[in-house]
């Protein structure tokens, strides 16, 4: 038989299909989170290069003009932003508060989340 | 005059070892009538081969669960006006996470094991049903009475969550409910039946659960408030209080 | 010595309390069901666990036989019943009429019955109509209706009954002396046919009965009468309330979960596979109900559909005694190895079973007498959690 769940539908929670708010707060939580990790790994090998000495310092900071590398990190700080406050909204409901209004707190969370991404792109590229 | 729509009703098929593909049965239908109505006539006067689950065709059984339109619905409570215009397609397909014995029928037999293993109250006195619809301030005596519980084990529920879909072993929401129901207190046993592995830390808080049950059970309330039932239990434990 | 097979076709109320029966009286037992269980008239039931107060003043014989099943199904089911109890209540001058005769006929039934004034109802049941004249409370109840087939299936199935869902049955077997030897079904699931062979063929097929006796030639005397019922979207009242008067349409409102539910009519209609629904006849429920319970004119109806009764014998609509037949056909034609059993009510499931059973012993010589009285069923997720 199909449709069963399994432990082999590794993507499941992926799909957005068919889902909702809470549903799709869960994918974007779990999407950060994901990101979050590997960026916290890229950081960590590029930390060590950057150690080998002043040259590979100072090629490093030139890279980080490069737009689409800035567009990178202002996703990184999105996506913790995103992740850190949904991450308390998640921290509330586990303890009973707002369990009933846990889609407001997620759109009240985002539109904070919204305004911070906001101000953070400003002063990234015109600070 | 009734309205009268025409519909495309496009039905998930699957027999035996099949691939899912989908027939599309054109019909007229009135809108105000249920999803479940237009499936039915499908079997009734379009295809006597068509298989799907119902019973009580007013939302006390819990049979008549489907994804309509992607969404889990009752469909013997969800009127087709309300998931679909005139001239549009419909589309109906069996709940998520549950085995397909053919077409839209699925097998209940994993979900009611974990059901029982919580030993999920059928009836309860009506004085212990949190919610009361209307508030009503029944007389004193009202402890005698019993009623159905909310929940009407239909599985919507766990077809929605997308934790049951990785993690066949999960207890899911309507156990969890359920044994928040039943409470760690009246129940001690309870307590290393959720609080593990595949219990009531699994939860990852999508609350899709609560968003598609049809019967005020708002499973995501209950899983959060046995986490409460749990870390108490364990404290109380912790403290020598038995 | 090997058990004797029975089929049973249809897995109604009739059916699954008929499986319970012959699994304990040692019957090997396969249930065949073109759709789930419940699919017919049994999963769509109003929900009165009938206590015979409708039907005293008519028809004793009913009204006695509900009383007794009523207590019974209270001791072995428990699981699916809300037990709280039934008011007849009038609410016109017409209505006080017919007390006299109903405390009479109450009485010689045995149905235990309590006279109350109109405050005293009205303290018990605050949503009635404020306008009640009189009251009387019996020992109604509701049950939902899946559950409580699934308790006697489930129980069956533990006792060892196979159930076969979808899987229609398209003929009858015979051995060419006109002896019915088993069925042809085609397994809906998957598309295939069969040929299923037993000692006796039960058909419990309620208002379906007629196309499977007549795939043996024979004509059966059931009359599809449907009627409507109305869910509304608020928990009015807590117990059955009726109206104290000669049954009519929409004089029954009943709780169940956070609802209430209206019910019913009856007329006739020649195919039961779909009756669809009218407005005339959601609007009677709507009149007829708010004159038992005013509030229901601003709920919101929740789930509206129809079912439909086998009635027994001549005559149509609701004249006809509502007890139950069971034809041993080899008697009434001269086919053996075919029972029909059919009519009745979901209340009087129990002794339907038993009286179809003790037909289906006595053709094939087995003396096991019937148990299910005594016999608490097991939870009705047993029916899905025991393996086919
Ligand atoms: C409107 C209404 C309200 C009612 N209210 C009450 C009430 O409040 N209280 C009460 O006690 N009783 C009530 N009843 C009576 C009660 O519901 C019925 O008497 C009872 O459900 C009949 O059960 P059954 O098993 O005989 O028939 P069904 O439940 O109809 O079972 C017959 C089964 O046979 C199957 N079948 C048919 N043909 C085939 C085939 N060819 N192959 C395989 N399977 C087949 C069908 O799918 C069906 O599941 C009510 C009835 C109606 C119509
Ligand atoms: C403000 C800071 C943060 C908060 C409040 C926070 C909060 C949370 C919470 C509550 C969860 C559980 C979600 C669930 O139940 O599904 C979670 C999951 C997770 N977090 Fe964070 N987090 C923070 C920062 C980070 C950072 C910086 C990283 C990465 C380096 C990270 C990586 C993860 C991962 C991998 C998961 C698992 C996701 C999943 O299973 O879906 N978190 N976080
Ligand atoms: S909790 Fe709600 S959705 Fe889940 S089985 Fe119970 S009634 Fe259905
Ligand atoms: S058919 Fe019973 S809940 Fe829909």
């Amino acid at each position: 038989m199909n449709n069963q769940p399994s432990a082999n539908k590794f993507w499941a929670w992926f799909n957005p299909m068919g889902r909702q708010v809470g549903g799709w707060a869960f994918i974007l939580n779990r999407i950060t989170a994901l990101g979050l990790t590997f960026y916290l790994f890229l950081h960590l090998i590029v930390l060590n290069q950057l150690a080998q000495g002043p040259a590979a310092y100072g090629g490093f900071i030139a890279l980080t003009e490069n737009p689409i590398v800035k567009l990178g990190e202002l996703l990184v700080v999105a996506a913790a932003i995103m992740h850190g406050l949904n991450g308390i909204r998640i921290i509330f409901t586990s303890f009973g508060i707002g369990v009933t209004r846990q889609k407001e707190l997620f759109y009240g969370f985002m539109v904070v989340a919204l305004v911070a991404i906001l101000f953070f792109a400003a002063r990234m590229y015109m600070g | 005059m009734t309205e009268k729509w025409n519909i495309t009703l496009r039905v998930s098929r699957q027999k035996d070892t099949e691939n899912q593909h989908f027939d599309d049965f054109k019909m007229e239908v009135n809108p105000d009538e249920y999803v479940l109505d237009a499936v039915e006539r499908v079997w009734a006067f379009m295809d006597r081969t068509l298989c799907y689950r119902h019973a009580c065709h007013h939302s006390t059984c819990g049979a008549c669960g489907m994804r309509v339109n992607g969404v889990e619905k009752l469909t013997c409570i969800t009127p087709i006006r309300a998931v679909t215009s005139n001239g549009a397609t419909l589309k109906v397909e069996p709940l998520r996470n549950f085995p397909v014995v053919s077409d839209l029928a699925v097998d209940m037999g994993a979900f009611y094991r974990k059901m029982e293993v919580v030993s999920a109250r059928a009836v309860l006195p009506i004085t212990e049903a949190e919610i009361e619809n209307p508030a009503t301030n029944w007389p004193q005596n009202d402890a005698q009475f019993l009623r159905l519980s909310d929940c009407l084990e239909c599985g919507l529920c766990i077809s929605a969550c997308p934790v049951a879909a990785t993690s066949p072993e999960y207890l899911g929401p309507a156990p969890l409910a359920a044994a928040q129901d039943v409470g760690i207190h009246r129940n001690p046993e309870l307590l290393g039946i959720v609080d593990c592995e595949d219990g009531v830390w699994r939860c990852h808080s999508a609350f899709e659960c609560t968003a598609v049950c049809p019967s005020f059970v708002d499973p995501a309330r209950r899983i959060m408030a046995l986490r409460t039932q749990v870390i108490g239990a364990k404290l109380g434990k912790l403290f020598g209080k038995a | 010595m090997t058990k004797p097979h029975a089929i049973i076709i249809g897995a109604g109320f009739t059916g699954v309390a008929t499986a319970h029966d012959l699994a304990l009286r040692g019957f090997d037992v396969t249930v065949v069901e073109r759709g789930d269980i419940c699919n017919g008239t049994s999963g769509r039931t109003h929900g009165l666990l009938h206590s015979g107060g409708r039907y005293a003043v008519k028809d004793k014989e009913s009204a006695i036989e509900c009383i007794d099943e009523n207590t019974i199904l209270r001791k072995i089911v428990p699981q699916v019943i809300e037990p709280n109890g039934g008011l007849f209540i009038a609410i016109e001058e017409g209505d006080l009429a017919y007390a006299e005769q109903f405390i009479e006929s109450c009485e010689e039934c045995h149905i235990q019955l309590d006279e109350l004034t109109p405050q005293q109802a009205l303290k018990l049941e605050p949503n009635i109509n404020p306008k009640v004249l009189s009251a009387f409370i019996i020992p109604d109840g509701t049950f939902d209706p899946l559950r409580l087939a699934l308790a006697f299936a489930g129980t069956a199935k533990h006792n060892g009954a196979k159930f076969r869902t979808y899987t229609e049955v398209q003929g009858l077997l015979t051995d060419g002396k006109g002896t019915v030897t088993g069925i042809k079904v085609l397994d809906r699931a998957s598309n295939k046919s069969q040929e299923l062979h037993a000692d006796v063929v039960v058909n419990a097929t309620g208002a379906w009965a007629g196309q499977i006796t007549g795939m043996a030639g024979l004509d059966a005397p059931v009359k599809p009468t449907p009627g409507i019922m109305v869910a509304y979207d608020q928990r009015f009242v807590q117990r059955a309330i009726n109206r104290l008067n000669v049954p009519g349409d929409g004089d029954i409102v009943l709780p169940q979960r956070r609802m209430v539910v209206v019910g019913t009519t009856s007329f006739d209609a020649e195919n039961p596979d779909y009756i669809p629904v009218t407005d005339e006849q959601i609007k009677i429920m709507l009149d007829r109900g708010s004159e038992l319970i005013p509030g229901i004119r601003n709920a919101k109806p929740r789930g509206i559909y129809m079912a439909t009764r086998p009635l027994v014998g001549g005559g149509s609509g609701r004249s006809i005694a509502r007890t139950f037949k069971c034809y041993d056909h080899k008697e009434t034609h001269g086919i053996d190895g075919l029972v029909t059993i059919t009519g009745g009510k979901a209340t009087t499931l129990r002794a339907m079973a038993e009286k179809t059973a003790d037909v289906v012993c006595a053709k094939l010589g087995v003396t096991t007498a019937c148990v299910t009285k005594e016999t608490p069923l097991l939870s009705y997720r047993q029916y899905y959690t025991i393996p086919n």
